[in-house]
This record gives structure tokens, sequence and C-alpha cells, in this order.
């Protein structure tokens, strides 16, 4: 082995690896964002949980209850008026679990006979935040209701709790993650087939012929995706049948409309694939941008780490993504037999992103260097 | 000149700090074959690509069959046709299947499709060629089926950025002939070259060296131009010398084999001469030697660099 040769070597494979500012930016960018993702937002333990409160007892007792709960942390406390209106909350998933103080729980504190029952709520649909929540909730009502009665009562009896899962009673784990895959999947694969598409053609030369052609940038766009759009359809019918089959996972809501849903999501991820290729040189540079983009979508999309117990900065990053917007939906037909009223307005962001994304595709086909 | 079909001014394309085309300004008469002679990197691609509608330029306007380009670049795709430097063809589909898709975009089908092919599919050789895949086929045959589909809906200006890089020198021939060929049915070539050579092939010839316009003729009057001249040698036997030497002129010389002369150009009457010459003396062989092209491009560069730089 020859030093000197080594050195020549090692000095161009430098050189060319600093000269090329998007992979540079890979190396330096992505162990950032991946230590910061993991170490600060992803953080398994449950820390400002959004609950429900419906106080029906308003006493000094009940409001001792919710302010020792809020105390630690673990809980952000939000008042509901009625039930009917905590139902409504923690159905849309705007909070993950909540409590149901009854009317007499000073009276059944203090006095004799059965102790005050709170009522705790929440979505089963995601079993493991549930299941912790749950067990946190228990201990912490057990634990401040025991001092309630320590000072005034003569039984010192605490206060019962109560549970009921809203959604997926057994907390069963696997239809969570079922639903959420079918996100990641049509997310990562449809982005990366379209990926290559274009920057291809670019580099045989097939591209620049078709766009001296009298062929538009919508026909080439349409052209591109809605063959590959046809395939994931099926797709997301073959795997709706396989979870149900081999896994004993059924969507509770419409297939139709969980099928509707998923092709459209389809063809808006092409799009973002589309992007991806066209403002790429090579096919590895496309490459390297969709695994790029596939660390957020398993990160901060909701897909195995809960959005709503992100710092807020990722939250509103993770509320960009639209596979955020697609598992939310995803998983409220898996397990809340969601429909489309209900949905309305995640459609609506999911609409959103599909006119930006594919105006930006058709844009960067027309553009001209 | 007629009116020009493709009409440039103050044409310039910037990469950055790199000027790319340079105040370009040429005019191309309808139904010829004008060709864009420059080395690697002399802006020739980034040229065709403005003119075609692909690049955008920096500053300048464009004008092709009555088209603002820079304006209206999408406009200008049904009146062209263009073939780039990879010949752009599908790979994975056979040839055939590759027609039917370009001729689908121009909206040629059935009957007229089957007509307007089987001509060029004649024409072009392609015969044996069209039911194999294209990755297939030897780059010739993929050169002149990249042609022949260019021209399938019968373009108005045919744009051909490089047509015969990576061709052998037979089939370069052949190509060029077909390129000739689309020109005598009405068709104007704007066509990109590296090969100095294949200027004679064209009617119109430009130079471009660094982005700028060097040069801007006929091929032939370039060579009056820009060259040595033609050199004619005609061997006999040396009791006829000197009867030669006067027949061609005070400018000819004898050499060991006979008498030499240089022209400027091969008018008419140095033609006739030479063929007074032959008829009266049997014996007689007659060579002419043609200012090399790139002998032409090599003055051109000179006398420029040579030149006082330009006013203003």
């Amino acid at each position: 082995m020859s030093a000197r040769r080594l050195w020549t070597l090692l000095r161009r494979e430098v050189r060319a690896t600093l000269r090329d500012p998007f992979t540079a930016t890979i190396l330096v960018a992505v162990p950032l964002l991946a230590l910061l993702a993991f170490g600060f937002v992803l953080a398994t333990d449950v820390k400002h949980l959004a609950l429900g409160v419906h106080d029906a007892s308003g006493t000094a007792a009940s409001r001792r209850l919710v302010a020792e709960l809020a105390a630690n942390g673990t809980f952000d406390p939000r008042r509901f008026a009625t039930r009917a209106a905590l139902d409504r909350a923690l159905v849309s998933g705007a909070i993950s679990a909540a409590i149901v103080i009854p009317p007499d729980f000073d009276r059944a504190l203090h006095q004799g006979g059965d102790p005050p029952a709170v009522q705790v709520i929440y979505d089963g649909g995601e079993a493991v935040l549930a299941g912790n929540a749950e067990a946190f909730l228990r201990s912490l009502i057990a634990a401040t209701g025991a001092g309630l009665t320590e000072a005034g009562s003569p039984r010192g009896a605490g206060v019962e709790v109560v549970t009921r899962a809203l959604f997926n009673a057994r907390l069963d784990g696997k239809p969570f993650m079922v639903a959420g895959t079918f996100g990641f999947v049509l997310s990562f694969l449809t982005t990366l087939i379209t990926a290559v598409s274009i920057v291809n053609e670019r580099m045989t030369g097939t591209f620049d012929q078709l766009q001296v052609t009298p062929a538009t940038s919508l026909e080439i766009f349409l052209a591109k995706i809605l063959p590959l759009g046809a395939v994931f359809a099926f797709d997301v019918v073959l795997m709706v049948v396989v979870a149900g089959l081999v896994l004993g996972v059924w969507p509770h809501g419409s297939l139709l409309f969980f099928v509707v849903v998923s092709s459209g999501y389809v063809l808006i991820s092409l799009a973002l694939g589309l992007i991806f290729s066209a403002t790429s040189a090579t096919a590895a540079e496309a490459v390297q941008k969709t695994v790029l983009f596939s660390i957020p979508l398993v990160q901060m999309s909701g897909f195995a780490f809960a959005v709503r117990n992100m710092p807020t900065a990722f939250r509103w990053f993770a509320e960009l993504l639209p596979a955020t917007h697609y598992i939310r939906v995803s998983r409220a037909i898996y397990l809340r037999d969601a429909g489309p009223l209900e949905l309305l307005p995640e459609l609506g962001v999911l609409l959103l992103c599909g006119v930006v994304l594919i105006g930006l595709a058709l844009r960067t086909l027309e553009a001209r260097a | 000149m007629m009116d020009p079909i493709i009409r440039t001014r103050g044409l310039t394309k910037r990469f950055g700090d790199f000027t790319a085309v340079d105040e370009l300004a040429i005019d191309v008469a309808p139904g010829t074959i004008f060709a864009f002679l420059g080395a690697n990197g002399s802006g020739k691609s980034t040229t065709i690509r403005m003119l075609i509608g692909l690049l955008r330029p920096t500053a300048g306007a464009i004008e092709v069959d009555g088209i603002d380009v820079v304006r209206q670049p999408r406009r200008v795709r049904d009146h062209i046709g263009y073939m780039g430097q990879k010949v752009s063809l599908y790979q994975g589909l056979t040839l055939r299947e590759n027609v039917e898709f370009y001729a689908g975009l121009y909206g040629l089908a059935g009957a007229e499709l089957e007509r307007r092919w089987g001509a060029l599919r004649e024409r072009f050789a392609l015969a044996e060629a069209e039911r194999e895949k294209t990755e297939e086929l030897p780059a010739a045959i993929r050169q002149r089926a990249g042609l022949a589909l260019s021209t399938m809906h019968r373009p108005r200006v045919l744009f051909l950025d490089e047509p015969t890089a990576g061709v052998d020198v037979r089939s370069r021939g052949v190509f060029w002939e077909l390129i000739q060929d689309e020109a005598e049915g009405g068709s104007t070539v704007f066509v990109t070259t590296h090969f100095m050579e294949e200027a004679d092939y064209c009617d119109w010839v430009c130079f471009i060296h660094a982005g700028r316009l060097v040069a801007d003729a006929a091929p032939e009057e370039l060579r009056r131009r820009y060259s040595a001249g033609y050199r004619i040698e005609v061997a006999l036997p040396e009791g006829e010398r000197a009867a030669v030497g006067a027949a061609l002129g005070r400018e000819a010389t004898t050499t060991p084999t006979g008498v030499a002369l240089v022209v400027d150009t091969l008018g008419p009457d140095v033609l006739a001469a030479l063929d007074r010459v032959v008829g009266r003396h049997p014996a007689a062989r007659v060579r002419i030697e043609q200012p090399q092209m790139t002998d032409v491009f090599r003055r051109v560069l000179a006398a420029r660099e040579a030149a006082p730089p330009a006013a203003g």
C-alpha cells in the first residue's frame, strides 16, 4: 500500500463530498435532526397530555383534585362545561384522555357510604398512550383522593376510579399500527417510485423530447401519476384484506371511504415524488431526497409517536406533513368508524396539500432553466 | 433573402458569471440547412435549447416561424421537430411502440400514421428494426430512427443537436443525405455539429466560439474568405506542360509532375478551363485539393484574435 496514493484518493473523495452541497448538508443535518428528534421531540414519557375535565361537582375538593393533576406537568387540564362537549373533544382527538367528576363528589368524599367514583375516559385507539395515561391518572387520582379524605373523613376510603376506553376497549395495539402503516407505506413508497422517474428520463433525453412535443405539463403529470395511482389503490385494497385476514384488523368505518381517501392521498404523495425528481440532477440525488424525507415521515407524522406530545414548534412542523393528516384519517376510519363529515377538517387540509403539491409539481415540470 | 424563419437578436444566456451565449444575432432562410458549428462547449446546445423553448434566455429575442419563443415557448412546439444529442427513444419499448407513442402526441393515428410511418420506414431503412427494443439497436439505426421520429409530424423547422455524434463515418454520410432530403421536402433544418467537414452538407454556416458568433456565410464564401484557396494540380507529360500552363492563366506554375494553380473558388470559369485542358490533353490527370473546413475555422479564429477590438 502506498501512503501517497492513499492520500491522493482520500483528498479526491473529501473534495468531491464537500463540494456537493446537498451531500454535505445531509451529512451534517441528518445526525443533528435525528438526535434532536429522538432526544427532545420523541421522548416516550407522557408530558403535558391534553386532559379533558368535566367537573360536575364544582367544589373546593374537586378543584383541588384537578389542580393536583395539573401540578406535575403530566397533564394539561382543559375544562368542558358539558359531558357532550367532552365527548366531542375526545372523538375529534383534541384531547387524549378525560375525567368526569360526579356532582356528589364532595358529599360522598366526606360522608359515609360508597366512595365517590371519578370516571376516566380515554381514546383506546392509541393503545400505548392510553395505557400510560390511564395508569398515571389512576395513581394520581388515588393519591389525591387519599389526601382529600385524610383530614375530614372518618373512614378514609379515598376515591374510586372507573375507567372506560372510548374506542378499542381491549387496548389492542395492532389496529393503531396497521392504520398508521398505510400512511408510512403510501408516503414512502410512492415518493420513492416517482422520485427517479423524471430524472431518469432527463438523463436519457426523452424528457427534453417530450417537452418539445405539444404535450402539456398537466398531461405529462397525469400520465405519470395515474397509472401508479391505480396500482397503489390496488395495493391499499390488498393491504386491507391481508391485514384483515392475517392480523384480524378490519376497518370499523367504510372500506369504500377509506380506499377513496387513500387513493387521493396516493396522488398527493406521487406529486411530491415528482417534485423531488424534477428538481434533482441525478437519480441518486432524487433517492437521497426521498430518504431524507422519510425521517420526519416516521418520526413526526404520528405514525410511531403521538404528535400532541411533541413541543409546539415540532407540532406545527408535523401539521405541515400531509402524512400526519392522512394517518389521522386512516386511524379515525379504522378505529372509530369516522365518516367524511366528522373528518372534514383533516380532509380539507389534505385537499389543500394536494392542490399546493400538484401545483408545484406542474410548475417544476414546466420550468425552464 | 426571404423573411427568415429563425431570427435571433441579442440572444444571451448566462449561468452565474459564465456567459454561454453572448449577443447572438442570426437569420435562417426558409428551406435551407443551417449549420451551427463550434467546438465542444462553445454554446451550440445552449443556443438550440433556447430556440426550441427549453431554456429561458437571459436577454434577447427569438422568433421561430413567426412565433416569439421567449414569450410563448409552448406555441412553437407545434411547428418544430427536435432531435437531441441523446437519441430520445424510450428503452423497454420497441421502435414501433416508440413510433406510436410520439405519433399519438401529435395526433397521428390509424391510416394516416400508417401512411406517414410507412414512407419514413422505407426511406430511413427501418423495417427490420421496427419490432426490436430500442436499446438493442445499433447506434446508427437509433440515430436514423430518431431523425425519422422527429420528422414524422412534418415540422416546418427541424432542430438537430449534434445528430451525428457517436456515429461512424459511413453512417454519417447516409444520415446527411436524409437530412438533405428533408430540406428538399421544404423543411428548414437547423443543425449543430462539431464535425467541421459536415459544413459542406449545408447551405449556410455559422461558426460559434466561446458563445459568440465569429463567422456567418455560405461554406464556399467562408473558404474564399478564410483559406489559402483550392489547389489544382494537373499531372501530364513534360512536353504538354507549357501549353496547359498558358491555358490555365498567369498564376499557374510548373511542378515536377505537371502544372499547379491555386484559386479562391471553384468558379465556372476555372471548371471550364479545366474541362478544356482535359479535352485537349487526354493524358492529363486533374487533382483538386479543397480547403478543409477545420483550417477555415482556425483562420477565422486567428483573424478574430488579430483584429482590433470593436468600438463600443
